[in-house]
């Protein structure tokens, strides 16, 4: 289990960057803030959604998907970061597990993702309808949200090797994902082709997770969205090692 | 294992990166306990081969065993006996020495971490700034913390990849005064890549010559210079008739030119041993009137030129 030990090693190291990281903290608290604040309010008489839930408060929870995940995908741009440091390169002489470089990153990213959690459903929970209604759907779609994520941003910082490329990719990668998954509007009102991709859209499941734990509404089976999380989650992320092992092989 | 086991031993080893052929056959071996300089231009495949031998780069062909290990099928064994100090940067700007020596303790799973780093701290005179982030430290405690980092974990084996290229002159006073006690220590090999002449010829016991991927000689660098023949003394006499037979008469004289001119004649007299013969060899020149005398001791770079029938990059010494 030297992997585990590993990956805990490395996760001190990228809790401590995290901490450290101010406009990282700050970017990602006062986007959503105002977001929802100017967008939700605007919108909020104008649609009325099928779950019967405030327009505000489902934009809110579509922000929360947003934010984590774009902060997990700078798990990969950290890879990036690590390389042209240089830091990755007297990382991997030493006998480091390659798991245990991927899996230290998600660890980290994971808590960096709850704890941004937790500040922003403080924060909005003051002039939103954002409650706990299920804390263990919370976890679920946190952790399921960021581990796709990070291993999508690992496996993309492998193979690419200027930070510009990784930019352009990633957005290719990730928009039509939050475009297609219902942070802005509901999937089922959705006309049937693009409901359709909305369904073969990972993220949907997620979004609806986030949406039943935070406002105890959701459109999707909760054990079909649970199920397709977790096992894309460990699907992604065991790639996204092969990936990355593959690339740091000279 | 024995103490005849060699440090490092490469057979023909080759790496291309696409239709660059980066190495092309290179041999070497290396003793154990030994300080090694690797010593070749821009380009030769320096870098390459300490990829390699660090388990960074696959080789295409050939072998290569540390401490009698191959570096490709028992990696991770040999990635706990190496250190390696890189070329380029690999520090974190964002985390403090202590922090970086931390990790990497853990990494290792060094027992007594706190206290080894502490010591690696104030070995490389890092003790005081140990807990401001790396970002803020000039070049040259950078480059200390590197060397720290790389012999935190007490390796067998050390590699250096042109450890003091971009520091100033005391930064790399000080890097140097840190290698040449550890190598006189003895407990770790020592493998240096340089292009600077100075620093394989100041620190390494033992060097190789590496040109084009290839090792073009080797040796003990004063070993490497004496075989070019010896030191060179000129003078310049007033009358040229009979000093040359003169000259090659004296002891440990191995050749002797003459370039006579109008007033005049220069002898290059090579030597073995100049600086203990130039007394005597100026006695000898005395009845020819000597108006000057110079002395030349061959340097790696005249081994270089007589090995590879090129001079040494001059555009990447200058850099």
């Amino acid at each position: 289990m030297s992997w585990l030990a590993d990956a805990a090693v490395l996760f001190r190291r990228e809790a401590l960057r995290y901490r450290r990281d101010r406009a990282y903290w700050i970017g990602q608290i006062v986007f959503p803030l105002a977001v929802v604040g100017i967008i939700g309010f605007g919108l909020n008489d104008v649609i009325t959604l099928p779950t019967g839930a405030e327009y505000v408060g489902h934009l809110a929870t579509g922000m929360l998907v947003l934010v984590v995940g774009s902060g997990a995908v700078g798990g990969g741009f950290s890879l990036i970061e690590d390389r042209e440091t240089g830091f990755l390169r007297a990382l991997l002489v030493a006998p480091v597990s390659r798991a245990g470089i991927v899996l230290g990153k998600l660890a980290a990213r994971l808590l960096a993702s709850l704890v941004l959690v937790a500040v922003l459903v403080l924060l909005l929970s003051l002039f939103t309808p954002l409650r706990v209604e299920s804390l263990g759907a919370v976890l679920v779609s946190v952790t399921g949200v960021t581990a796709v994520f990070v291993a999508l941003g690992v496996s993309l910082a492998s193979r690419l090797r200027r930070l510009e490329s990784f930019r352009l990719f990633a957005a290719l990668v990730t928009v039509p994902l939050y475009l297609f998954s219902g942070i802005l509007y509901p999937v089922s009102t959705l006309p049937a082709p693009m409901r359709a991709l909305a369904y073969a859209n990972p993220l949907s499941y997620g979004v609806d997770l986030f949406r039943y734990g935070f406002l105890g509404v959701h459109e999707l089976p909760l054990a079909v969205s649970s199920a397709a999380l977790c096992g894309l989650s460990v699907l992604a992320t065991g790639l996204a090692v092969v990936v990355f092992d593959r690339s740091a092989r000279g | 294992m024995s103490s005849d086991t060699a440090a490092i031993e490469v057979r023909g080893l080759v790496k291309r990166f696409g239709r660059v052929e980066a190495l092309r056959g290179l041999d070497l071996r290396v003793p154990q306990g030994v300080c090694f300089g690797m010593l070749g231009p821009n380009g030769a495949g320096k870098t390459t081969s300490v990829g390699i031998l660090t388990t960074l780069l696959r080789p295409d062909a050939g072998e290569a065993r540390l401490l009698g290990r191959d570096v490709v099928a028992d990696r991770s064994r040999v990635r706990r006996d190496v250190g390696v100090v890189f070329q380029e940067s690999t520090l974190d700007p964002e985390l403090t020495p202590r922090e970086h020596l931390d990790l990497y303790g853990r990494l290792y799973r060094l027992p007594e971490r706190r206290r080894r780093v502490d010591a690696m701290l104030d070995l490389v005179g890092l003790g005081d700034r140990a807990d401001e982030c790396v970002r803020g430290l000039s070049g040259g405690l950078k480059r200390r913390l590197e060397i720290a980092r790389g012999l935190l974990h007490a390796p067998r084996v050390l590699f250096l990849d042109e450890p003091t290229l971009g520091l100033d002159v005391a930064a790399r006073a000080a890097v140097w005064r840190h290698l040449r006690a550890l190598r006189d220590a003895g407990d770790t090999t020592l493998f240096l890549t340089t292009h600077s002449m100075e620093e394989a010829d100041s620190l390494c016991e033992e060097i190789a010559i590496i040109d084009g991927g290839r090792r073009v000689a080797g040796g003990a660098p004063e070993a490497l210079k004496a075989a070019l023949g010896g030191d060179v003394v000129r003078l310049w006499l007033e009358r040229a008739e009979g000093a040359g037979e003169r000259l090659r008469q004296a002891e440990g004289v191995r050749a002797v030119a003459v370039d006579a001119g109008e007033g005049g004649c220069e002898l290059r007299v090579t030597v073995a041993d100049g600086p203990r013969r130039l007394v005597q060899l100026i006695e000898a020149a005395r009845p020819f009137g000597v108006r000057e005398v110079a002395m030349q001791r061959p340097t790696l770079e005249h081994v270089f030129l007589h090995h590879t029938g090129h001079a040494f990059e001059p555009e990447a010494e200058a850099r």
